[in-house]
């Protein structure tokens, strides 16, 4: 049986941001872009998670629920320095690391409890070595897999450290929200309950068919992990996917000079970030979404895989100039580049084709 | 008309049937529809034992001695009957077919074994390989096929790439294997010259079935393709391998090998494959980037390559060599892999690396003989 940590950096910008300046310890601390321009909390350390403050949430609100929160403007590079730190005491553990976000993971130590180590005490130790080393605090699960490790470090958090032993996998998830479990979302939550599917027991209950026609082709496989059984393993080293960058306008905005620029700027973001990722992209994807809301994207697949900004812009303009946009209001403009390729070291090809002439 | 029933009755030499079993086991079907591949045949012919087995790829038949009481033919569990004759004392095993019920019944010391079987009839036909048919020395056969067949590609969306190419020219072999992004060539001299040019792609697998059983081969090899070239059989002392051959055309890669170099190093292969082990360590977080760098030395001074490689935010390491060097100082970058796989087919020596840019393919080539190169292309970095 494995034995996996799913760790979870508790608070992770907002204790950053409070590690870094003595004078917001102990208070509530609310990372995100500004109130008045239509900013959301990207984190909110527990202080002001005690007034009812959470993470997406627009800042105006956050700010309402408390008003004596100090906001702060997000550091993403100072982020990636800490939690480079911390995914190197991880690796240093085991090289079976599962990066999940800049301040989550994986980590399978089946390795170490196959030499007799104790479950909860690797667990410990990597907690204190965290905390000794980046002044960060972790909350840990550890179970025999990865799902019911990822509900487990959400328990005891902050600083959390909870460990369901094999076998009592079950009855551990049984009185849990549906909710709770991987890959149900506000959406399934909603049918499932009409189905009068409440807790995570009730799904463990349900037969193959049941759970099909209530969860769809992953059905079963839901329901498996609600019974405990998902045998998934730690990949290592996930690879970036896509890259992207998008903006929340501080008023709403028609097609004209203005979006044009945002355009301009979402590239070269997109650009430096493909640059700091080491990866050149295949596709270029715009996501528009209009004052009601809706959303589309729509994408475009370069000739040759780039990190040009002015590539990314000129494909980004003609799929903006595909959208006839024809004076509609628009709230958010942003660009994803995806179908990534290392640029730290590709393989040449000797030849391509079949060398006839 | 009543059929023939014949109560096959042999005896042989535990040590034998076990090494039959075993040569042919690897030509096995593992998972396959028709149930029957996954079966030996035994069978007595011209006074020997015949064990043969398929899958439909590849057929591997090998003759053993033992004394023949009935003539007889059988297929049986290849996987069950290897199993037990290995399991056996070094001693006689007789092997009697009771024909209507298919069993075939094996005594050897203390134990006595009944395997059911399938007809002997039912096993797919193993083809009669007749036609040109050219000479090897088993030890160079070996030689060449090792140096090629890791260049093979693995995947299969090209079908021609994961097999060798096989041309006969005059008194010369040359075989060819490449998978896009490097390509091995190799020549060997037939006993004979050939009447006319030949050229069939052998699938790599089945060289490399090949090369095994070559392994104690002391005898010459003969190599036959049958006249509308759809299969290749190699003969060795009792064993037959029989292979179909890959249809489509061979890329014309003599083009890829490039004619002139800007830089040369020469360096002990022993030396430069060690480096680069030790680089791959560091290069396994990074895909396997392995930096390459050389020049010559001040006046009389010797010149030197270093073999580098670092894993990000973790380590680096940096090897150097001493190396004789012509031409520009000289950078290049491979995936590690590609390099230890074809020093490691290098018998010890010196080995030229020729480049032309970082860009460009690099060329390996032993110093002592002419008759095999290396074409790699490399991995573009950023230095």
């Amino acid at each position: 049986m494995p034995t996996i940590i799913h760790a979870d950096l508790d608070a992770f910008y907002a204790s950053v941001e409070q590690l870094d300046d003595p004078r917001l310890r102990g208070k509530p601390v609310v990372v995100g872009g500004s109130a008045d321009g239509r900013g959301v909390v990207a984190a909110a350390s527990y202080e002001a998670r005690a007034f009812g403050v959470r993470s997406a949430m627009p800042m105006a609100r956050a700010l309402r629920l408390c008003l004596h929160a100090v906001r702060v403007s997000p550091r993403f590079a100072r982020y990636g320095e800490c939690s480079a730190s911390v995914f190197r005491l991880f690796r240093a553990l085991t090289p079976l690391v599962e990066p999940l976000s800049l301040d989550e993971a994986f980590l399978d130590v089946t390795g170490w409890v196959e030499d007799g180590a104790s479950p909860r005490q690797i667990a410990a130790d990597l907690k204190d070595e965290v905390r000794a080393q980046t002044g960060l605090t972790l909350s840990c699960g550890v179970a025999t897999s990865k799902s019911v490790a990822k509900i487990a470090s959400d328990l005891e958090k902050p600083d959390g450290l909870v460990v369901v032993a094999q076998g009592a996998e079950r009855t551990f998830l049984a009185p849990m929200p549906v909710r709770a479990l991987w890959g149900v979302g506000p959406k399934t939550d909603e049918g499932l309950a009409q189905a009068g599917i409440r807790t995570i027991g009730d799904l463990a209950s349900c037969a193959d068919g049941q759970a099909l026609r209530l969860l769809g082709t992953h059905g079963v496989g839901i329901r498996d992990m609600a019974r405990g059984i998902d045998q998934r393993p730690v990949v290592p080293e996930r690879e970036r996917k896509s890259v992207g960058a998008e903006t929340t306008f501080a008023h709403d905005l028609v097609d004209g000079p203005e979006l044009r620029a945002i355009l301009r700027q979402s590239a070269e973001t997109v650009a430096r970030r493909l640059e700091h990722a080491g990866a050149r992209a295949s596709t270029v994807a715009i996501k528009v979404r209009y004052a009601d809301f809706t959303t589309v994207t729509r994408q475009t697949t370069l000739a040759a895989p780039s990190s040009s900004a002015n590539t990314i812009a000129t494909a980004s303009t003609e799929l903006l100039d595909q959208l006839a946009l024809d004076g509609a209001q628009l709230r958010l403009f942003g660009i994803q580049c995806s179908k990534l390729v290392d640029t730290a070291g590709s393989q040449g090809v000797l030849w391509e084709g079949d060398l006839r002439d | 008309m009543v059929t023939q029933v014949n109560a096959m009755k042999v005896t042989c030499l535990q040590e034998n049937l076990a090494r039959g079993l075993g040569i042919v086991g690897r030509a096995v079907a593992l998972r396959s529809t028709l149930p029957i591949t996954s079966n030996v045949l035994i069978a007595t012919e011209h006074g020997r034992i015949k064990l043969a087995a398929t899958n439909l790829d590849i057929a591997l038949s090998c003759w053993i001695g033992g004394q023949i009481e009935d003539e007889g033919a059988i297929t049986v569990p290849a996987r069950l009957i290897a199993d037990f004759v290995n399991s056996l004392p070094q001693e006689k095993i007789d092997l009697t077919l009771s024909p209507r019920s298919k069993q075939l019944k094996l005594v050897c010391a203390r134990n006595e074994a009944t395997i059911g079987g399938m007809d002997a009839d039912d096993f797919p036909p193993i083809p009669a390989v007749e036609g040109d048919t050219y000479e090897l020395d088993a030890k160079i056969l070996r030689e060449a096929i090792t140096q090629v067949v890791f260049s093979a590609a693995t995947d299969d969306s090209r079908p021609v790439l994961t097999g060798v190419d096989l041309v006969v020219e005059g008194d010369v072999l040359t075989l060819a294997a490449a998978d896009g992004f490097r390509l091995a060539v190799r020549t060997l001299k037939l006993k004979k010259k050939a009447a006319e040019k030949q050229e069939v792609i052998v699938p790599a697998k089945a060289l490399s079935e090949l090369n095994r059983l070559l392994q104690d081969q002391e005898d010459p090899v003969a190599m036959t393709f049958n006249a509308n070239k759809t299969q290749v059989m190699f003969r060795l002392k009792d064993i037959e391998l029989v292979a179909q051959l890959i249809q489509g055309t061979f890329p014309d890669y003599s083009r890829l090998i490039p004619k002139e170099w800007g830089s040369r190093a020469v360096v002990e292969v022993r030396d430069f494959l060690q480096e680069t082990k030790i680089a791959s360590i560091f290069a396994r977080d990074g895909s396997g980037i392995v930096r390459i760098t050389f020049e010559g030395g001040e006046g009389a001074a010797p010149g030197q390559m270093t073999v580098s490689a670092r894993a990000e935010e973790i380590g680096d390491n940096e090897g150097k060599l001493d190396a004789q060097v012509e031409g520009e100082a000289s950078k290049i970058a491979f995936n590690g892999r590609y390099l230890q796989d074809v020093l490691a087919v290098l018998d010890g020596g010196r080995v030229a690396l020729e480049t032309t840019g970082p860009s460009q393919p690099g060329v390996i080539k032993p110093l002592d003989n002419e008759d095999y190169v290396h074409v790699v292309m490399p991995m573009f970095v950023q230095w």
